[in-house]
């Protein structure tokens, strides 16, 4: 009992202390400071305190205290913006592409600056915009949509790379290819529209069906496709950052990405908050994103450089590590030489139809994936069945329309049942011609 | 009901008033709002209920939750009764090992589960190495790695609840039914497992709810179609689509409502039959059985069987954490202590803040929890039930969502969101629930009688609180504050939303060094960090004080 008695009083005066807590816990309050929201991954916000924290040092001769909040994926941060309103706890947005700042900007949340060195980055990109002709917002660090696959599982499995997006719905990658959702991504949301505009809307959805069938499942958002990828899990990633290639090469994954044949920049960039707190200090941030030595923190983020005048062989020579990395996972000396099938992109039709896209994604190629996946498998039997047919010098002219009909069916209509319906008619039309 | 205990009430009520009714009915109203016409309606929920795939992913998760709670609790009633019943050498560790898997935030795990048993993980390779397999297998990925990773993770409560109810009960009871002459088994069916339920039930309901609160579990291992999992994606991911964030909310409420109404429906149960001796289990040591040699061997083996699945955890994230670039290799090749430099040097900030926070909101849970549970089981204040209710109501609330509803409600209309007492304040009225059920189903086996004889020799409430009930209650009470704080140390979904700049916890630091997705080695480390820190800590309170292990899972142990 007296043991027990000690706990007991142990255990208040215990309480006791614990009151005291908040009072002593008050905080320093730093003179300058500065903060960022976005979703740049942790090495960017890392590379650019450090050099923007050496900056503001030797140029002031101030310390400014810089916070970072990431709350997950850019939509979550615009929506943390938007719970802000109008008394932001940051200065910056940093990082997501063109139509999260087109909303920011639509929605009031934030304001014009142009930094310094504003024009050494282009308008436009094959119908992409890089800056906002307003200038709301202004492209730091450019990339492209591209897909990433693992040469170690490929070779284990004698499949040779996928070059091009046909290649990718060839079957005998079935079951190796992993993707997310377009709602749970913006990256696969651009993918998306990539092919939408790459090939038109009713090809563009055929594909999309064709692709959902090689999928061995989806996968949580961008980054989890990388990890997936770079694992070994699924040997091919779709949809990713191509820098997400680079920093996983470097960090010795054995992967490697495909620059496909129909592709987008995509803009990440950066804007002034609307009532930002320490706006002076945002906008001296802002100016030095834009020079050579910012340009060079966020390529040491692991971020490709945006200005135009850039060349990663002169930097290679000022002893910039990740030059040679960029230099390598590019294949030229800057970002703007880059040499692939860029698509011309409607970002207006692109934006307007954001929400209507991810819903008939959602609910006529995911919610029904494993009756697309079914009705896919028997149109494919069936069609090798009429091969079979045909080698056997049998009539098969009414079974092959029939069976050309189902899968018109399933790829440009999207009615499932309908095409396994007629590749069933279509098979005993083999029987009983 | 005296004036005191009222007034008393009044005072707790305010403060649930203020940091779970207002947010969350501010939560619950946005999921009246209809996206196409900006009115309000019930609209958001015909369609839920009109729609195949959300009752599908309904259906879904009620049977993950069915499944999880089965497997811990087939594998934890043995290791219950073994920690609590048998007297042998190691108790203290093998009991701090089977808390480890709550220790971490469940994604700590999962990465080390998918590391291990991943397609070209540790197992697989080691499996082809030998020529045993061609082509790797799936281990993780899927239902079943689902079940496994959840059910381990929840695996402490049960054996908790278990082992606290089996040391609760009057030994006299089981002596009683030996005389009549039950057999060991027939004893512990008929007798021992039934005198546990009040127990177990307040350790399997928290079980049930996890999958409807789990959200990031299912989706790291690629299975999406689960209430939490379907409403973390609506919600986060609207970007401008209001009517997929509104629905994404009806999943919340649904899934609370049917967790709340699990819930009464398991304590409405316990209330119908109280168990309660006259000798006062609390206080004695309960049974302990030396066992026979054959069953003592067996019951080392089951434990070290369960030790070995839980300590793969801190095995595999300390590999990581000491090596680089471990990749397609069984084991790492590359070792270093960089990421311990960079986490020690760059942030240790983050350590400290984990304390500060988890203790502050430990303070809060101890100061508000256990009046609450008195209110709540000894007294007859009217609105004592919605009082429980509504601090229930929290455990099924997923933590992304209270993380919206507080930021919603704090940072504009009363500006509490600005001080950092905010984090312990969410992490408190988050976690609550878990300390609350355990002094609640405490103050179930203690016997009035005794406070009453207390009163009726003329002490007040407040002094037969402190000299009799406490030091009755206190091994349910310390298993509280453990669970409690391992909870708030561990939590993430809530504190991602609402840390500002400077308030980062580890939980918040592994996820940040995490979501690069290429470089496990600083998350891992600090994983492990964590693992170390909670081990460490409840080692140290078990030799201090009595020992709050000891004192919570009776003497016997060394």
């Amino acid at each position: 009992m007296r043991k027990q008695n000690l706990a007991t009083k142990l255990f208040i005066l215990f309480l006791g202390g614990l009151l005291l807590l908040p009072v002593i816990g008050a905080q320093a309050q730093a003179a300058e400071k500065i903060g960022w929201v976005g979703p740049v991954y942790k090495e960017l916000s890392d590379s650019l305190t450090k050099s923007f924290e050496k900056f503001y040092k030797d140029t002031y001769g101030k310390e400014i205290e810089i916070t970072f909040v990431r709350p997950g994926g850019w939509p979550v941060c615009l929506d943390k913006v938007r719970a802000w309103g109008d008394k932001p706890d940051a200065d910056i947005f940093l990082g997501a592409g063109a139509p999260a700042h087109e909303v920011l900007k639509q929605e009031g949340l934030i304001v014009p600056y142009k930094p310094k060195d504003w024009d050494k980055v282009p308008a436009e990109w094959h119908g992409m915009k890089v800056k906002d002709a307003g200038d709301y917002w202004t492209c730091f660090a450019p990339w492209i949509v591209t897909n990433l696959y693992n040469q170690k599982v490929l070779k284990k499995l004698r499949l040779p790379p996928p070059k091009t997006w046909k290649d990718l719905v060839n079957p005998i990658y079935r079951g190796n290819v992993i993707s997310t959702l377009p709602y749970a991504s913006g990256t696969m949301h651009e993918t998306v529209e990539i092919i939408l505009q790459g090939y038109g809307e009713k090809e563009g959805w055929a594909y999309l069906r064709l692709l959902a069938a090689q999928l061995a499942r989806y996968s949580t958002g961008s980054t989890d496709t990388t990890q997936i990828t770079a694992r070994g899990e699924v040997p091919i990633g779709v949809a990713q950052p191509q820098m997400n290639a680079m920093v996983a090469r470097r960090d010795g994954y054995p992967v490697s990405d495909l620059l496909p044949d129909k592709t987008i920049l995509v803009p990440e960039a950066v804007a002034l908050l609307k009532n930002a707190p320490n706006e002076k200090n945002g906008k001296i941030f802002l100016d030095w994103l834009f020079s050579m030595e910012g340009q060079k923190a966020v390529l040491n983020g692991g971020y490709f450089a945006a200005r135009t005048d850039i060349q990663f062989s002169k930097w290679e020579k000022e002893g910039v590590e990740m030059a040679t990395h960029a230099k390598k996972a590019l294949g030229v000396d800057s970002f703007w030489d880059l040499d692939v099938g860029f698509i011309e992109y409607d970002l207006d039709l692109a934006t307007k139809r954001w929400d209507d896209v991810n819903r008939y994604y959602e609910y006529e190629i995911y919610r029904k994936w494993s009756e697309l996946k079914n009705s896919l498998a028997l149109i494919e039997e069936v069609e090798g069945e009429v091969q079979a047919a045909k080698d056997q010098n049998m009539d098969v002219a009414k079974a092959e329309a029939q069976i050309q009909k189902a899968r018109e069916l399933f790829e440009y209509d999207g009615k499932y049942a309908a095409a396994r319906l007629a590749a069933t008619k279509a098979r005993t039309m083999l029987v009983s011609p | 009901m005296t004036r005191g205990s009222i007034s008393l009430t009044a005072f707790l009520w305010l403060i649930m008033g203020f940091l779970v009714l207002y947010p969350l009915s501010i939560l619950v109203g946005e999921s009246f709002k209809i996206a196409q016409t900006g009115g309000v309606g019930l609209g958001n929920y015909l369609a839920f209920f009109q729609d195949t795939y959300y009752l599908k992913t309904f259906w879904n998760t009620l049977v993950l939750g069915f499944l999880v709670l089965v497997t811990s609790t087939v594998f934890g009633i043995p290791l219950a009764y073994i920690l609590a019943r048998y007297r042998q050498w190691g108790k203290t560790v093998f009991t701090a090992l089977i808390l480890l898997p709550i220790v971490l935030p469940a994604y700590a795990g999962v990465f080390a589960f998918i590391i291990f048993f991943g397609k070209y993980g540790t197992v697989n390779l080691l499996l082809m190495d030998a020529g045993i397999i061609e082509d790797p297998i799936n281990f993780i990925y899927g239902l079943q790695g689902l079940v496994f990773i959840q059910a381990l993770h929840m695996l402490p409560f049960i054996v908790l609840s278990l082992s606290a109810g089996i040391t609760n009960i009057d030994p006299s009871f089981e002596e009683a039914a030996e005389v009549e002459g039950a057999s060991g088994f027939r004893r512990f069916i008929t007798v021992t497992l039934p005198l546990c339920t009040p127990s177990y039930l307040a350790g399997a309901v928290i079980v049930f709810l996890w999958p409807f609160t789990d959200w990031l579990t299912p989706l790291i291992l690629g299975q999406v179609d689960f209430l939490p999992s379907v409403s973390y994606i609506n919600i986060a991911y609207h970007f401008t689509d209001e009517h997929r964030k509104y629905m994404g909310i009806v999943a919340v409420v649904v899934s609370s409502v049917v967790c709340i109404s699990l819930f009464l429906l398991a304590r409405w149960w316990v209330e119908r039959r109280k168990y309660t001796g006259l000798s006062k289990g609390t206080t004695s040591e309960g049974r302990v059985i030396d066992p026979g040699p054959v069953i003592k061997t067996g019951s080392y083996l089951y434990m070290l069987f369960i030790a070995g699945l839980v300590l793969l955890i801190p095995i595999v994230l300390g590999l990581s954490a000491f090596s680089r670039r471990w990749v397609f290799e069984p084991f790492p090749t590359y070792w270093t202590l960089d990421n311990f430099r960079l986490i020690l040097l760059e942030s240790p900030k983050l350590i400290q803040n984990s304390f500060v926070f988890s203790i502050v909101a430990l303070g809060f849970g101890i100061l508000f929890g256990l009046p609450a549970a008195y209110i709540i089981v000894r007294t007859r204040v009217p609105s004592r039930n919605a009082l429980d209710f509504v601090i229930t109501l929290m455990l099924a609330f997923p933590g992304m969502a209270v993380g919206v509803s507080y930021l919603l409600a704090f940072w504009h209309g009363i500006p509490l969101a600005t001080h950092w007492i905010i984090m312990p304040l969410a992490l408190f009225a988050r976690r609550l629930p878990y300390f609350l059920r355990m002094a609640h189903s405490s103050y179930l086996q203690l016997d009035s009688s005794l406070e009453e004889a207390s009163e009726v020799s003329g002490a007040g409430k407040f002094k037969t609180f402190l000299y009799i009930s406490l030091p009755l209650l206190i091994k349910g009470v310390l298993v509280g504050v453990v669970m409690f704080f391992i909870m708030a140390f561990q939590e993430i979904s809530t504190a991602i939303f609402l840390y500002r700049g400077g308030w980062e916890t580890l939980p918040i630091g592994i996820f940040l060094n995490w979501h690069r997705g290429m470089e496990f080695g600083i998350a891992a480390a600090m994983a492990f960090l964590m693992i170390v820190i909670t081990f460490i800590l409840l080692l140290i309170i078990s030799r201090i004080a009595g020992g709050i292990l000891k004192a919570a899972w009776g003497p016997g142990g060394k």
